[in-house]
């Protein structure tokens, strides 16, 4: 039994100090939310656990939705033609993917591997979507960052494509 | 040894899935009753989500919304089913009163009389003697009040389950997306975001589906209801105009069968009401057609009605969602009809639109297995 006087009685008060939650702020789709709206999020999304080379996604599957790494790492790659695999990224906690899911339904245009043990926070359209009907405001917050997010992403493509152009 | 593992394993799960369709076939008597409750409780909470949802936006608590939900729909099947009880037991005492008066008798017999001898001469011996009739009428309305007594009986049972889908409903509804995350925790990796497409579909054909046809179901209630008073302004002198019409909206929600049987109550209450009236008996629709009672007006009525609803109101409302050839909603709509009635009959559509999006999404993973 636990003593009440020099035990930590107090753990778990702090709602902040859940995993999820602290993995979510890293997230720039997720920042500069409320504690509620944390614990709202935490709601909809979904864990789950991957073994060691399990195919989170494959390419050309119809995208649902994106992934967050709350522990371990996944590889993001594609297969050429000579059946030669090409790694575009080798993610690790705290890292996402797949966002552009969030918006469209388009199929995948990588595949993703979990190469150890890993623990993934899935948040899907058909969430978002009820969240939007829901709470507009925590929604459209959300919808925001993401603009934010692939906006980044567009600049940066953007720059390495004048980068190469520039090169040749 | 991994060859010889696969027909063991699949010996193994054959004789697995024998024992649980053995077990759910002895349990579904007993179970039965809870899965149609639970059906129920999921398509009421289809059709209530959005409201709960809307009203959640606005006052930001979920234990709230779903409460002030309950109350309205509690609120609204009560004072109907109070005032069309109240108003459809006075309406019927006031017809038993009515036929035990002698003139009302002659006024029928003569009425039957009349209609037997516009009648071809082979259908004449085929229709029972009028005395016969009318004897047959009163001792069967007499038999009717009687029965109304063991009606309250069943009436018991009725409310047991309704507050037993209410009590569900009201669960659901306030846990919805926590049951869903709970339900989607049990799909494999593999097969998870397929089976997360999967509950979306589903979700959304139903959803659009069944508010579809609520939406139209409204539609032909008002319109029914106008219709009706159009005909009382002409002189049709129907009562409980508005329960015609919420009980043609209601039935209206079973496709084909649905609008004949709205039609049914309307006439049997023009002619309740009119009998002995000889003005309505000789009334002509357009001044020309012979419609005694207001009879054909009403049919008249009720098809006007039908094609406003198929032409304009349900293509709107309901458009491709479920999306089944004429002759497959027949076809189901006879399946359903003969396994559970005209309960099977309502959930005959939206069960067949389930099995549709189900169906599409297996084809769909079987094309593309590869991807998983």
């Amino acid at each position: 039994m636990e003593n009440a006087f020099w035990g930590n009685i107090f753990k778990g008060w702090r709602k902040e100090e859940n995993p999820t939650v602290l993995t979510l702020k890293q997230v720039p789709i997720f920042k500069g939310f409320s504690n509620k709206q944390y614990r709202e999020i935490e709601n909809l999304i979904h864990e789950r656990t991957y073994k060691p080379n399990e195919y989170v996604f494959k390419k050309k599957a119809p995208g649902v939705g994106m992934y967050i790494i709350l522990s371990g790492k996944v590889e993001i790659f594609i297969e050429e033609a000579d059946g030669k695999k090409q790694t575009l990224a080798e993610l690790k906690e705290g890292d996402f993917f797949g966002e552009l899911s969030l918006l469209d339904e388009e199929v995948r245009s990588a595949s993703a591997l979990a190469k150890e043990h890993s623990t993934l926070l899935g948040f899907f359209r058909p969430d978002l979507f009820s969240l939007l009907e829901r709470n507009p405001e925590l929604g459209n917050k959300i919808l925001l960052n993401l603009a934010r997010v692939i906006g980044a992403r567009l600049r940066k493509t953007n720059e390495l494509l004048t980068e190469s152009q520039a090169a040749e | 040894m991994s060859k010889l593992k696969d027909p063991l394993q699949q010996i193994y799960r054959v004789i697995i899935g024998l024992i649980i369709v053995g077990f759910v076939y002895v349990i579904w008597p007993y179970i039965s009753i809870v899965v149609v409750m639970l059906v129920l409780a999921f398509l009421f909470t289809t059709i209530l989500l959005p409201v709960v949802d809307y009203l959640e936006r606005k006052i930001k608590s979920r234990g709230l919304s779903v409460l002030i939900m309950t109350i309205i729909v509690i609120a609204v099947i009560s004072v109907f089913l109070g005032s069309f009880t109240s108003n459809f037991i006075k309406q019927t005492k006031e017809f038993s009163s009515q036929l035990n008066q002698d003139d009302y008798i002659s006024d029928l017999n003569s009425f039957a009389e009349k209609a037997i001898s516009s009648l071809p001469e082979f259908m004449r011996d085929i229709i029972p003697k009028t005395g016969n009739m009318t004897d047959k009428l009163q001792g069967q309305v007499s038999e009717f009040l009687q029965n109304l007594l063991s009606f309250a009986g069943a009436v018991g049972s009725f409310v047991f389950t309704a507050v037993m889908v209410i009590i569900f409903t009201v669960i659901i509804l306030y846990g919805y997306y926590h049951f869903r995350k709970s339900l989607v925790r049990f799909i494999p990796n593999k097969y998870f975001e397929i089976g997360l497409r999967l509950i979306f579909n589903i979700e959304r054909s139903v959803s659009s589906y069944l508010r579809g046809q609520l939406l139209a179901a409204t539609s032909v209630a008002i319109l029914s209801i106008i219709g009706l008073f159009i005909l009382n302004a002409f002189g049709a002198n129907l009562t409980l105009v508005v329960f015609i019409g919420i009980i043609a909206g209601l039935a209206n929600l079973i496709p084909l069968v649905g609008p004949f049987v709205g039609m049914a109550p309307a006439i049997l209450i023009a002619f309740m009401n009119n009998l002995g009236n000889n003005v309505a008996l000789g009334h002509k629709l357009f001044g020309i057609l012979p419609s005694p009672f207001f009879i054909v007006d009403i049919i008249l009525m009720f098809l006007i009605v039908q094609q406003i609803d198929n032409n304009y109101v349900t293509p709107k409302v309901v458009g491709e969602s479920v999306g089944l050839h004429p002759i497959l909603v027949m076809i189901v709509l006879l399946i359903g009809g003969t396994l559970l009635g005209p309960l099977g009959m309502l959930f005959a559509v939206p069960a067949a639109g389930v099995i549709k999006v189900v169906g599409q999404e297996i084809a769909f993973v079987s094309r593309n297995a590869y991807l998983l």
